[in-house]
């Protein structure tokens, strides 16, 4: 008891130096504070934006691996290789929802076609771009047909003007579930039917005066006598149609003005319909055969609980067969992982700032120790020779150290508090500046031109195709609050700070005689 | 019955120069006793071996037949022997108070009101409440030998070790202080032990050993 009542005394009584090394430690506490209210809310919120974040994942060809393996084949072989590996057909895609990390799945299915009729593409250049039919064997990569039901868009056919595509439900189609699209008249078209009805944009249906239950007509674009009848049976706006830049395109069917919406069933049908009445060629030169049938796209997509469900389907699929040449991936979690590069960055810093601290704080406080428990030689002496335990003395001066460190990081602490969420803040947005000018120079020396929103009329498309991430909405708010857990880390820290640096002066104690410190001072 | 025992105590610094070879002595409580001898004679050393300062290469001490090597020396120390160093060894940044109260505490002394008992000690040998308060280095020579007994007293050792307790001091001082070793040895039964090169402290003592230089 008495130790505590002499450190208090001997506290009081050395305030220069106590003051010292308190300031000393309330920077390292406030440095401390804010690193560890930044690193913690960073992985906090990485955490939490993952585990909110709705986890979409999806089968494709690992194409990468399939080049790989091929490297050193001929152009032909390497195609009759890729053509083995085609998309997944909807009930192989279907097999793996069955997954137990599967919350749900929902698919489309995505064709070209033309116009027919009176229908007329919504363009604003002054001649619209048509798409005609081409001689049956100008594709130069042209699938091989092995049959109308699995024969899937890997082989090419002509661009039309109009992209259609049916979808298996609502969350088939993320545009109308993100409010980015919106049926302002009519109704959606009933999923489960193939009754050919439709929902067209609003531009389209301005542009070719169409209301509600009118009929329109498309055409096959590999055969223009192929028409197909829909109804109208909704319009629909589109804010990125909205958003998108005059600009020219290279087929109309990039406009999103002229995206068609049916049900996957009604499009299913027709695409049957389409296959049953195709020509099939075969080209004497390269001995490949090509259709005229319209070229469809079944993309499927799994909806998985969380983020970390994504590893354990990738090993469920590969378990219920999944050919290893397939991959899993979802692009939301690349996304999401994309956007917290600034705030990885910034957990970063905070862990340097933090062991930067810890270590130089920690050698300023070892050599202040150091001199300081020389400075008290004699007492250490005295305080020994009326028989005061060596251990004593040490633990005087750690509990002297101990005090000044606790009061130090209360204050610290409570500084660093109030600090670290402007201070977070104002660090994240530096290093989203970074990285985004970054991206901007990145893109200026690939000559592309500034955007912002959506690419010039490639939605979607152009960023992913140019590998730039320009338009990544990063994370720029961090919660970086104090909470019990980095109270009791800084104390942790504070403890340990105490420790390391009066160990050094307790060494110096012990090592102390009392008769040589008396003589000498004698 | 001696309350400490020499038995051909044997010391050499640096385990090469012998300052004290062959020393047999005894001391009994109620007895001052006085260690005489010239400059490097090893007087000095001699009390630092029988505070347990430090060890005698050797020969052995006793306390209380006891051998002192195999005791606690921080306990013998802070228990059974008061040192009043030659030059009183006081912290000078406490106040003559607290620095007997600090000897008191190391003693782990069990007295409700240690300020009040200091007080009384500090008393005992004349230095009144006032001068009490004051820090170490505001105390004249005098005084200040005066805190260093007090300090010595404080916890009521057997053995009162003091070395030339009289070398700062002027006649009339030496001679209170001595009064004060006086009634310690008959009224308290304490055993005084005196380095000093003072002729007259010398005759006050009840035995006077000389230590010759080797």
């Amino acid at each position: 008891m008495y130790i505590i009542k002499n450190a208090l005394k001997s506290i009081a009584r050395s305030k220069g130096r106590n003051i010292l090394i308190g300031i000393i430690i309330v920077v390292i506490a406030i440095s401390s504070c804010i690193a560890l209210s930044i690193k913690n809310a960073a992985d906090a919120s990485a955490a939490q934006g993952l585990q909110q974040l709705n986890v979409t994942a999806t089968i494709s060809v690992d194409r990468q691996k399939l080049m790989q393996a091929a490297q050193g084949q001929s152009q032909a072989d390497i195609r009759t290789q890729m053509q083995k590996y085609e998309g997944l057909s909807l009930t192989d895609m279907q097999k793996y929802a069955g997954s137990k990390y599967v919350k749900s799945f929902n698919y489309t299915l995505t064709s070209s076609m033309s116009k027919s009729g009176t229908l007329t593409p919504f363009t604003t250049t002054a001649s619209s771009p048509s798409s005609t039919p081409a001689p049956a064997n100008s594709n130069a990569f042209a699938g091989n047909r092995t049959g109308a039901d699995t024969f899937r868009f890997s082989a090419m056919g002509e661009q039309g003007d109009f992209s259609v595509t049916g979808a298996s439900s609502e969350a088939a189609m993320p545009d109308f579930v993100s409010g980015t699209s919106q049926v302002t008249s009519g109704q959606i078209f009933d999923f489960t039917s193939a009754d050919y009805s439709c929902i067209i944009s609003s531009d389209l249906a301005t542009f070719n005066s169409i209301k509600i239950g009118d009929k329109i007509t498309l055409a096959n674009p590999n055969t223009s006598t192929e028409i197909y009848w829909f109804t109208v049976v909704g319009i629909y706006t589109n804010s990125a149609s909205t958003q998108s830049t005059n600009g020219p395109r290279f087929s109309a069917s990039m406009d999103p003005a002229n995206h068609i919406y049916t049900s996957y069933n009604s499009l299913k049908s027709v695409t049957t319909t389409s296959a049953s009445v195709a020509t099939v060629t075969t080209d004497s030169t390269t001995g490949l055969s090509n259709t005229t049938a319209l070229r469809e796209q079944v993309s499927g997509k799994y909806v998985l609980p969380d983020a970390a469900s994504l590893d354990s389907f990738k090993a469920d699929a590969s378990s219920m067969g999944l050919d290893p040449n397939y991959t899993v991936t979802s692009p939301d979690v690349t996304t999401y992982q994309h956007s917290l590069i600034p705030l990885k960055n910034l957990s970063d810093f905070a862990s340097t700032l933090l062991l930067i601290v810890i270590l130089i704080g920690g050698i300023i406080l070892i050599v202040f120790n150091i001199f300081n428990i020389r400075e008290r030689k004699f007492e250490v002496g005295v305080l020994t020779a009326i028989g005061m335990k060596k251990g004593k003395v040490a633990m005087q001066f750690v509990v002297e150290l101990f005090v000044v460190t606790f009061i130090s990081i209360i204050i610290g602490t409570s500084i660093g508090a109030v600090a670290s969420v402007p201070t977070a803040n104002m660090l994240l947005a530096n290093q989203i500046t970074a990285q985004q000018t970054q991206s901007t120079q990145q893109n200026q020396n690939f000559g592309r031109p500034q955007q912002g929103g959506n690419q010039g009329g490639f939605p979607g498309g152009f960023n992913a195709i140019a590998g730039n991430n320009a338009n990544v909405s990063y994370v720029d708010q961090i919660n970086a609050v104090m909470d019990l857990s980095i109270l009791l880390q800084l104390i942790g820290l504070g403890i340990l700070l105490t420790l390391l640096s009066s160990a050094a002066g307790v060494i110096f104690a012990l090592r102390y005689e009392p008769l040589k410190i008396l003589a000498n001072r004698a | 019955m001696s309350v400490l025992k020499l038995e051909n105590i044997g010391y050499s610094y640096d385990k090469k120069t012998k300052v004290l070879s062959d020393v047999s002595y005894e001391f009994e409580k109620g007895k001052i006793y006085a260690i005489v001898g010239k400059s490097g004679a090893g007087k000095t050393t001699l009390l630092s071996l029988i505070s347990g300062l430090t060890s005698p290469h050797d020969g052995k001490i006793y306390f209380e037949d006891k051998d002192i090597a195999k005791i606690d020396k921080y306990n013998y120390r802070s228990k059974f022997v008061g040192v009043i160093f030659q030059s009183f060894n006081l912290l000078p940044h406490l106040n003559a108070v607290e620095n007997v109260i600090l000897s008191m505490d190391v003693a782990k002394m069990k007295i409700k009101n240690k300020r009040e008992y200091a007080l009384d000690i500090l008393k005992k040998v004349d230095l009144d409440g006032e001068k009490a308060k004051r820090r170490i280095l505001k105390l004249s020579g005098g005084e200040q030998q005066r805190v260093a007994i007090a300090r010595a007293l404080s916890y009521n050792p057997d053995i009162i070790l003091a070395d030339e307790p009289t070398g700062n001091l002027d006649g009339v001082t030496s001679e209170e202080v001595i009064s004060i070793f006086r009634r310690l040895a008959n009224e308290e039964d304490k055993c005084i032990i005196i380095v000093t090169h003072s002729p007259e402290v010398a005759k006050a003592a009840d035995a006077v050993y000389e230590l010759t230089a080797i």
